[in-house]
């Protein structure tokens, strides 16, 4: 029987479908070409045909759009109703989402519609002789559980961003976009408003993350120091949570266990002490510096590279290197 | 008005051991409610001297889970069932959410349902989601602020990521706290005193009338470990300052991180 495994896009707003839908495409297309079955796309919202078209060059072998009106913003039970209309009719083997607040809105919904196995923010997955496992960090990164998904109903699974590498687009690529007629849904919850979250940081999404904590003394020190270093690497700034409740910089720069969980490419903690509820925020961060002027101090355990010593000190040497040198 | 607030035990900290048989040992770590409950919680008991009416607490765990059910009830709440069952055991959140729904029914004329974003031992936040599609209720999710309730009509704002959405639906909803802005009360001694005889009411699989099929769990946890080590790291040595960051660029432009 043809099982496929299904992407579902999401869009960045105004630059195409988002990276993390690039990543589940890779991902997908990997796992699919192993197992040898379609890579099919969800495309739902409204005005979103180009994203269709869009996903076929990221991988997707087929994808469904459903382009309505309706589809806009973002209601449970309008994508959800449809999302499992359409899985009812196709039976996919694996879906696959993002896992922002919306996707995991999504994805718990659907999951419960068609009573399917479901993993939360997973940060690997694979297929072995129609099995799907998945791996997902629970109780702040400290538990890390292997998912044996029941074969028999779909699994449905809600990705964390940066666990797979993005798709390339390739230009020439085509596949076949399934246009499909917006079916009577009734939605319960309406959307009166919308207003844009003042100072909202989008570090789950950033590939280089510099991050401050208390050894930086004090607020005038951290933004002399942090967002310059963020900004010759070209990331962004984050902060523990000590720092955060000493109303030195916004909560939404939060890095931690009550904070923002991420997985950049480069992750640099200085003056952090690396307490374990920093650590579930960033621990699987590829690549970890830590500058802490106390050669015991935890977050050394988890770096890659340390450097002991004071960091307001290090600090703009470091920046002035890095400008210096990707010049 | 009735309001359900599901109250969830968690380790106060993380830093649990794991069985042989992959089940969590959180043994010696103190027991709490799950933050995120506890600014539902709150939430729910100002909408109730608003609105007048009951405010109980929903859980699904072992009998030592009556603590924090105690706890909750000495902040306010005025009633609170514990579903509990051997069988309860290997649940995962969609047969949880299928016992948690038996208990609404159960409870009858509830009108709100107020859970947290997420756990913060498990961290899925798929139980309030799972429970409203199981009612076949809307659900709305991340609420930052409830603005109101008139005519049974719900208000409130969604905090995510970049944006705050402000949503109205039609009561019965289930909805999901994140920190909010309120500041969870502290259970008065006085209070304490008066709920630490109150019986709790405890209902198994059979009062909920749960099937084996319904608690049939989707997904298996095939293995648990802690967090590989990561690779030992390496302390940038240097003379001085300069030289360390320029050690450390060398190092970061060589390993093409940056
Ligand atoms: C329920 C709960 C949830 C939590 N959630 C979070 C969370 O989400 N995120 C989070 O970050 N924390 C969280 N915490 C707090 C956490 O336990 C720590 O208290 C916090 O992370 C410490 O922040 P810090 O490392 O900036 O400060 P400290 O622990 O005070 O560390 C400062 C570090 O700076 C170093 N230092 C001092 N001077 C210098 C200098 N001149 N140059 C270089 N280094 C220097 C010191 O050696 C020290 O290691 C939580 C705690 C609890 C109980
Ligand atoms: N066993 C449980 N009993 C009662 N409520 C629960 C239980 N598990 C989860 N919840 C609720 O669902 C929310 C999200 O939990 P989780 O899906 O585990 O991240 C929690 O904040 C609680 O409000």
């Amino acid at each position: 029987m043809p099982q496929a495994i299904w992407v579902v896009i999401e869009s960045s707003g105004s630059e195409g479908i988002a990276n993390i839908s690039r990543e589940l495409l890779s991902k997908g297309r990997e796992l699919a070409d192993a197992a040898g079955v379609q890579l099919g796309a969800l495309v739902l919202g409204s005005g979103v045909a180009t994203q269709a078209t869009e996903a076929t060059q990221y991988g997707a072998d087929v994808v469904y759009l459903v382009d309505d009106p309706s589809m806009a913003p973002y209601t449970t039970d309008a994508h959800v109703g449809v999302a499992a209309a359409l899985a009812r009719e196709h039976t996919p083997m694996l879906i696959m989402t993002g896992a922002s607040f919306q996707m995991r809105d999504f994805s718990a919904a659907l999951a419960a519609d068609l009573a399917a196995g479901l993993a939360i923010d997973i940060t690997s997955l694979s297929i072995e002789n129609s099995q799907i496992t998945a791996i997902r960090p629970s109780h702040g990164g400290n538990v890390i559980n292997t998912l044996v998904f029941s074969s028999g109903r779909p699994a449905i699974v809600a990705v964390r961003k940066q666990s797979f590498v993005a798709a390339q687009a390739q230009p020439g690529r085509s596949g076949q976009v399934v246009t499909v007629p917006m079916p009577p849904i009734t939605q319960r919850v309406a959307v009166v408003g919308t207003a844009p979250k003042q100072g909202a940081v989008n570090l789950a999404d950033a590939a280089i993350i510099v991050s401050g904590g208390r050894g930086l003394e004090n607020a005038e020190n951290y933004y002399k120091l942090i967002p310059a270093l963020a900004e010759a690497l070209g990331g962004a700034y984050g902060a523990s949570r000590a720092i955060v409740d000493a109303g030195w910089v916004p909560y939404e720069h939060q890095v931690g266990q009550t904070g923002k969980t991420v997985s950049p490419k480069l992750y640099v903690a200085c003056g952090i002490s690396g307490a374990i509820q920093h650590l579930a925020g960033m621990r699987s961060s590829r690549t970890i510096v830590a500058i802490n002027k106390d050669p015991e101090a935890p977050i050394f355990r988890v770096a890659t590279y340390g450097v002991v010593g004071n960091a307001s000190e290090i600090l703009p040497l470091l920046t002035e290197e890095v400008r210096q040198r990707l010049k | 008005m009735h309001i359900v607030v599901c109250v969830k035990q968690v380790p106060q900290q993380n830093s649990v051991k794991i069985n042989s048989d992959l089940s969590i040992n959180a043994d010696g770590l103190e027991r709490i409610i799950n933050l995120f409950d506890e600014y539902a919680l709150e939430e729910a008991l100002l909408l109730n001297e608003t609105h007048g009416g009951q405010v109980t607490i929903l859980s699904l765990g072992t009998e030592e889970w009556q603590e924090q059910l105690r706890r909750a009830l000495a902040m306010g709440a005025t009633d609170a069932v514990l579903l509990s069952d051997p069988a309860f055991a290997q649940l995962d959140t969609l047969g949880a959410a299928r016992a948690a729904a038996a208990a609404i029914s159960k409870l009858a004329n509830v009108d709100l349902i107020i859970c947290g974003r997420n756990s913060t031992d498990d961290e899925s936040g798929a139980f309030g989601p799972s429970l409203a599609r199981v009612l076949g209720w809307p659900q709305i999710t991340y609420v930052g602020k409830f603005n109101g309730i008139t005519d049974g009509i719900i208000t409130a704002e969604r905090h995510l990521e970049e944006q705050i959405e402000t949503v109205t639906a039609k009561l019965p909803v289930v909805t999901t706290m994140i920190k909010g802005t309120n500041e969870p009360r502290y259970p008065s001694l006085l209070r304490i005193r008066k709920v630490a005889k109150v019986e709790i009411p405890i209902w198994n699989a059979a009062d909920l009338g749960l099937s084996a099929a319904d608690l049939m769990p989707t997904v298996t946890i095939a293995g648990r470990v802690p967090p590989p080590a990561r690779a030992s790291g390496e302390i940038i040595e240097g003379a001085s300052a300069a030289e360390k960051a320029r050690k450390l660029v060398d190092k970061l432009l060589e390993a093409q991180v940056i």
